[in-house]
């Protein structure tokens, strides 16, 4: 069956069947800017928004959220246009192997909107669903620090 | 049979994964490959979902068999059994709140983990029940498991129980008649296997109560072997009321009486709590990690610490 969506602040019919989650309808629907790693909500690399905050799109049945506004990566910033936040992951070396980044990129986002001047602890519960398979944690949080030094330096807020 | 047959039905899962060229990025446009992953994900093709508008036609819509509640949904995802036919989500029950009046609190069965952490930061009232549900799973799944879901479903792991038990919620429940029963009542009179929709959780406002929770996991979003919450009342420092339980024991959860009289009409001491300690003697079931007497000693030690922290507070 096709049902309609709003993903990236666009209306969009997608292909599905009753018992798929999230995850499976957008990277069958060409959304494969959203990763699978373990596919048990264990390491957030299917992290997307759902009305602005990170779930485990793996644990989302996907019937059960059409009528929610669905953020993928793709939808804060992209390869040609990327988001400060995304530019800032590449400076500190923070994207290393990439299949996390995804997933940390969006958990930040979500966390950097909410509260734009989190400390080094707040922003390590932030991302405590989100697994580094290169394990360069330190690089990520220090990406997400700086992110916040410059949108507090140049009075930007998050958008 | 049924636990080794989905165990090696992850390991396939697992393998198949491993085999794809891109690592571990499941695409699932292969035909041959759908067929295997949807063999493995037990939750039926032909799902049917319902979203009703009040909690009266939810009642009436999980009468039928097979078909079962639908809250943020992860519980049903772990678990995803074949021999669900129907799906029905309470997104449009208008169950997603937390009010205060009446020096009570109601949370809305449909309220996630997130909304009672983020309203006792704002609040500074649910200080118990918001530390354990902040220290269960991790953030993204903390923005969908329900209250509700967690209630209904009790896993042995779970973090909501012990706290929501020293606390003396009540829960409401969609029945053939609403009715309103303490969450100890739920639990004993095996309500809690039947078929009902819960609608709210109603805990009293009482600033006079402290408390504390402790869980023991390996790593922080690890599934807790248990749980230990303890809530106490005292005037000029001599305690009153006591309210202690601990769940992933055997039987899933118990209330520590013995040690909730030990402590009444007494100022808590060093002493106290050494004696304390001895009344709390809860049973354990030894699994592939650890004997039934390492959690048992584990959770004395637990139970010393909450008392300790307590003793200033009160």
């Amino acid at each position: 069956m096709k049902l309609e969506f709003k993903i990236n602040n666009t209306s969009k019919a997608l292909e599905l069947l009753p018992n798929e989650t999230l995850l499976n309808v957008l990277r069958n629907n060409d959304f494969t800017e959203v990763k699978c790693g373990c596919n048990e909500g264990e390491c957030g690399s299917c992290t997307v928004l759902l009305d602005g905050k990170p779930v485990n799109s793996c644990q989302v049945l996907a019937m059960s959220v059409q009528e929610k506004e669905i953020t993928t990566v793709k939808g804060i910033g992209t390869l040609y246009t990327p988001h400060l936040l995304q530019k800032t992951f590449v400076e500190a070396g923070a994207d290393q192997c990439g299949f996390c980044s995804p997933g940390m990129v969006l958990a930040s986002y979500s966390l950097l909107k909410e509260n734009p001047k989190p400390t080094r602890e707040e922003i390590l519960v932030a991302l405590d669903g989100n697994l580094c398979r290169c394990t360069g944690y330190v690089k990520i949080v220090d990406a997400v620090e700086n992110t916040a030094k410059k949108l507090h330096s140049n009075n930007l807020v998050m958008e | 049979m049924l636990i080794l047959f989905r165990f090696s039905g992850i390991c396939l899962l697992r393998t198949i994964h491993l085999c794809l060229p891109d690592a571990g990025g499941v695409v699932l446009r292969d035909k041959n490959f759908r067929k295997i992953v949807e063999s493995i994900n037990m939750l039926h093709q032909n799902l049917e979902w319902f979203f009703p508008h009040t909690p009266e036609e939810a009642v009436k819509l999980i009468a039928a068999q097979g078909v079962i509640l639908h809250g943020g949904g992860t519980r049903i995802l772990k678990t995803s059994p074949k021999s669900i036919k129907g799906l029905v989500d309470v997104g449009k029950l208008n169950l997603n709140y937390i009010h205060h009046s009446d020096k009570q609190i109601s949370i809305g069965a449909a309220s996630t983990y997130d909304d009672v952490i983020r309203y006792s930061t704002k609040t500074k009232k649910l200080s118990l029940l918001a530390q354990a549900l902040s220290e269960a799973a991790s953030t993204p799944l903390r923005n969908r498991i329900t209250i509700g879901g967690s209630l209904k479903d009790f896993p042995i792991w779970s973090s909501l129980y012990a706290p929501l038990l020293a606390l003396n919620a009540q829960i409401e429940i969609a029945d053939k008649h609403d009715k309103v029963i303490s969450l100890e009542e739920y639990l004993e009179s095996g309500m809690i296997k039947t078929k009902h929709l819960i609608k709210r959780i109603i805990i009293d406002d009482d600033p006079h109560l402290v408390g504390g929770v402790k869980r023991f996991a390996l790593i922080r979003f690890e599934y807790p072997l248990f749980t230990v919450a303890v809530a106490l009342r005292a005037k000029k420092k001599i305690i009153s009321e006591a309210r202690i339980y601990i769940t992933g024991v055997k039987g899933r959860h118990k209330h520590c009486k013995r040690a909730e009289h030990f402590l009444i009409e007494k100022e808590l001491t060093n002493d106290v709590i050494h004696e304390a300690v001895k009344h709390f003697n809860p049973k354990f079931a030894a699994d592939y990690k650890y004997s039934a007497e390492y959690k048992e000693h584990t959770s004395k030690v637990f139970f010393t610490d909450l008392l300790q922290d307590l003793k200033g507070k009160l």
